[in-house]
């Protein structure tokens, strides 16, 4: 009975949490994510969303073949990196574009850093921005959400908008108000409802808002993500807009429809709040949250893209490093004396 | 009955904080496979191995020689440096040999083999408190008793007594903590000793206040654990003289029990990084150590006993024992019925800070409170080798007690960065394990910082600055 001990350093002991139980979470926490992308957009959701992951999870395993390492699609990150870059792509994109976006995104995005754990970039962000900068027009062509009765679910360009309900995007008619001082103020208002819905053009994942709110409440309460970059990123998006609404209320739409259009949300509690590419410390969170939400809103507002999330994701992870290098702990003790 | 005593013994006024420290983490405690299991006597053994360092410091050398006889209570190894505790042979017999054994932490080491000469029954010295009166002995008699009866930090860490205990000039001490908290899972012996032995940890307390001249007193309990709680208070109400000792039940939490993390919670005060208790003019010590005092200032009885809580889900009789030191492992096991169980790991202490043993002639030590046997379910996936990369999740920075970066640190051992180790506060650790608890990962980052701290204290050995 006593044959066969083992012996190794302490603890003996651990919480049965792993990594892939995490992924699991944020896979779980997508679900009405997905399902509101089902809903609006109808079979071109399972379409996108299944070729980026198949496509994610056998790039994954051809690079672990390459590397001769030890197989890691079974931690499942892959199939998150998968989902999240769908769920950020216009419901009309081409099939052949997502698998381009998902391969780029794991080789490239995550597998030459050497896997899980290393890249410095969000791998579903890096595939994201390699696809608008090749195929700028399909990314940015939207597809009216399917419950739009009277209308045919028809990819329509920014310039030749029927209505309020069959624009672009709410952000690319904002972006429009900025540049031609139209009524902003009062599309937003009559948009507002639309936006939290989700019956609004977009990426596939980041128009309902309830859904993605359910999703980011899940999480929250399983422990897979903390509430602090969340948070940074809302409230420091919408002082920012809240500033530039009061500011000039004619230009600029109401803060809290920043706030529910637009990939912010996904961003903030799908995207921003990915371990790897986020700072340790929560000092070092706070600061990355609110660089998220600012550089969100500096896009959105002063810069040419009508949404920024992406960017601003991807500028704050290569300031991850140097974040946690500045937040480093001070020891309970206090500094020791040297 | 568990809320009622939180608001009844919390120091200061109403404040809605339980009394804690920041970080920790939750194992399951699993002490109800022994908290209900009286003290009984240990087996009657027939062969002891005292290992002649079972303290921090100095290592003792034997004062008997093979072949000679010894008395129980015999001190049979002794050292001339200050900080070290004399050792003693728990029964009568002869001497067999003087050889090496396997000790949990130090490896292969010298210790004493006695051979049991006639019966040794295993008996605890008569202690009586209505007896006692700590003012017929002075400072320095108990600190020379205590030195002689070779007690140490029984809670683990086996630094001597004396030199905690002993009033200093430099350091001034004002504040005696008692530890109770035994927040390591699965051990219950300290619990069963302030149940059982109340009135003699209290006479420790006096002793060892008189000794060290502290004028206020904690004793620190978890809060899991009522009954040590009334007990202790009702002790204290009938003792006349003990107004300035104070009972404070603290949360339950892992690492609550370790010494820096119970000042923070009782004192609100940090031990500085690097450095000692008493710098802050603060003294912790353990129940069974206090009990341990008692014994050997009033019954002139040295440390040759202890008592040792045999757990685990595979042993056949799981209870706390008065086993005298020196005891094999495998004859404690024996003792208790066996393990019936597959069993993958023989620990001596808990599972969270306690140490796997290869060889199951390891003799108990001074500072081994509990031998724990866990089968392979309960391991879990600690019995896996698999560690998956780590996700920067800062699970480990959320439960660390010492505010670090436990993720950082290991990884900076692991690639050798030793000057990154250090600067993330490395010697700062104080090894409690609950960052490799947590890590989804399944990384043994505690397994990786006491590699490093290891490796640098040899480095600096071999090129002093």
């Amino acid at each position: 009975m006593l044959s066969k001990i083992t012996i190794s350093c302490a603890p003996h002991i651990g919480q049965p949490l792993s990594t892939r139980r995490i992924m699991v979470d944020v896979i779980i926490g997508l679900v009405p994510v997905m399902a509101a992308a089902g809903y609006y957009f109808r079979i071109r959701a399972p379409i996108l969303i299944g070729t980026c992951v198949v496509a994610s999870v056998v790039t994954e395993w051809l690079c672990n073949l390459l590397r001769k390492g030890t197989n890691s699609v079974g931690d499942f990150s892959a199939v998150v990196t998968g989902i999240i870059l769908a769920l950020s792509l216009p419901p009309g994109f081409p099939v052949w574009g997502a698998v381009i976006g998902s391969v780029f995104s794991i080789a490239v995005g995550k597998m030459v850093f050497g896997g899980l754990g290393a890249n410095i970039f969000n791998p579903a962000m890096v595939g994201r921005a390699f696809l608008t900068a090749s195929f700028g027009v399909l990314m940015t062509t939207w597809t009216v959400p399917a419950t739009i009765k009277g209308v045919k679910m028809s990819r329509i360009a920014p310039e030749n908008v029927v209505d309020a309900r069959t624009q672009a995007t709410p952000l690319a008619w904002s972006k429009l108000a900025i540049k031609q001082k139209y009524g902003a103020n009062r599309y937003s208002e009559e948009n507002f409802k639309a936006t939290v819905t989700g019956e609004v053009g977009g990426c596939l994942g980041e128009t309902c808002v309830i859904a993605l709110l359910i999703g980011g409440v899940y999480l929250l309460i399983r422990g897979t993500i903390k509430f602090h970059i969340p948070l940074a990123v809302l409230v420091s998006a919408f002082i920012f807009a809240a500033i530039a609404y009061l500011g000039n209320s004619y230009r600029y739409v109401q803060p809290l429809f920043h706030l529910t259009s637009g990939g912010l949300l996904l961003g903030a509690f799908f995207i921003a709040t990915d371990p790897v590419t986020a700072p340790l410390t929560v000092k070092g969170k706070w600061i990355y949250g609110v660089g998220i939400g600012v550089m969100t809103m500096l896009i959105r507002i002063a810069g040419e893209y009508p949404e920024g999330v992406m960017y601003a994701v991807l500028l704050m992870n290569s300031v991850t490093p140097l974040i946690d290098r500045l937040c480093k702990p001070t020891p309970a003790g206090g500094k020791p004396r040297a | 009955m568990k809320v009622e005593s939180k608001g009844r013994f919390r120091r200061g006024s109403a404040s809605p904080r339980l009394i804690t420290f920041r970080g920790g983490t939750h194992p399951p405690q699993s002490k109800e496979l022994t908290r209900d299991r009286e003290i009984r006597p240990g087996p009657e053994v027939k062969e002891v191995a005292i290992m002649l360092s079972q303290h921090i410091g100095a290592a003792c050398q034997p004062i008997v020689r093979e072949g000679n006889m010894v008395q129980a209570g015999q001190k049979i190894g002794d050292s001339d440096a200050f900080v070290s505790a004399p050792v003693h042979s728990p029964i009568t017999g002869k001497v067999k040999e003087i050889g090496l054994r396997s000790h949990a932490v130090l490896g292969r080491s010298p210790a004493i083999v006695v051979e049991a000469y006639a019966y040794n029954p295993v008996k605890r010295p008569s202690f009586k408190i209505e007896d006692f009166d700590e003012s017929k002995y002075s400072s320095g008699q108990i600190c020379e008793a205590v030195r002689q009866a070779g007690i140490v930090g029984m809670g683990g860490a086996g630094f001597p007594t004396r030199v905690k205990i002993e009033p200093s000039p430099e350091t001034p001490k004002k504040t005696l903590i008692i530890n109770g908290c035994e927040c390591e899972p699965y051990i219950t012996c300290d619990y069963r000793i302030m149940l059982e032995w109340t009135d003699q940890i209290i006479a420790g307390i006096k002793l060892a206040r008189k000794a060290c001249g502290c004028s206020e007193i904690f004793i620190g309990i978890e809060d899991n654990k009522p009954e040590a709680i009334e007990a202790l208070d009702s002790a204290l109400k009938r003792t006349p003289n003990c107004e300035n000792i104070k009972i404070v039940s603290v949360k339950t939490k892992y690492p609550q029990g370790g010494e820096r993390q119970l000042i923070k919670a009782i004192l609100k005060k940090n031990v500085p990084t690097g450095g000692i208790p008493p710098m802050i003019g603060v003294l912790v010590a353990n129940v069974a150590t206090v009990a341990a005092i008692a014994e050997a200032v009033v019954c002139n009885w040295p440390l040759t006993h202890r008592v040792v809580t045999v757990t685990g889900d595979a042993i056949a009789n799981p209870g706390n024992y008065y086993v005298p030191i020196g005891t094999s492992v495998e004859d404690l096991i024996g003792f208790c019925g066996g393990v019936t169980k597959k069993s993958a790991k023989v620990i001596i202490g808990g599972p969270m800070m306690g140490i796997a043993i290869a060889d199951l002639k390891t003799p108990i030590t001074k500072t081994a409170g509990a031998i724990t046997i866990l089968t392979k379910e309960q391991v879990g996936k600690k019995l896996e080798r698999l560690q998956t990369p780590c996700i920067h999740c800062g699970k480990c920075l959320e439960v660390c007690p010492e505010n670090l970066v436990p993720t950082k640190i290991a990884h900076a051992v692991k690639n050798n960065l030793w000057e990154v180790a250090e600067n993330y506060y490395i010697s700062a650790c104080n090894e409690c394990g609950c960052c490799s608890y947590v890590c989804p990962a399944n990384i043994e980052l505690t397994g990786y910082i006491r590699t490093g701290k290891i490796f640098l204290a040899r480095q600096k050995k071999l090129m002093p600055a």
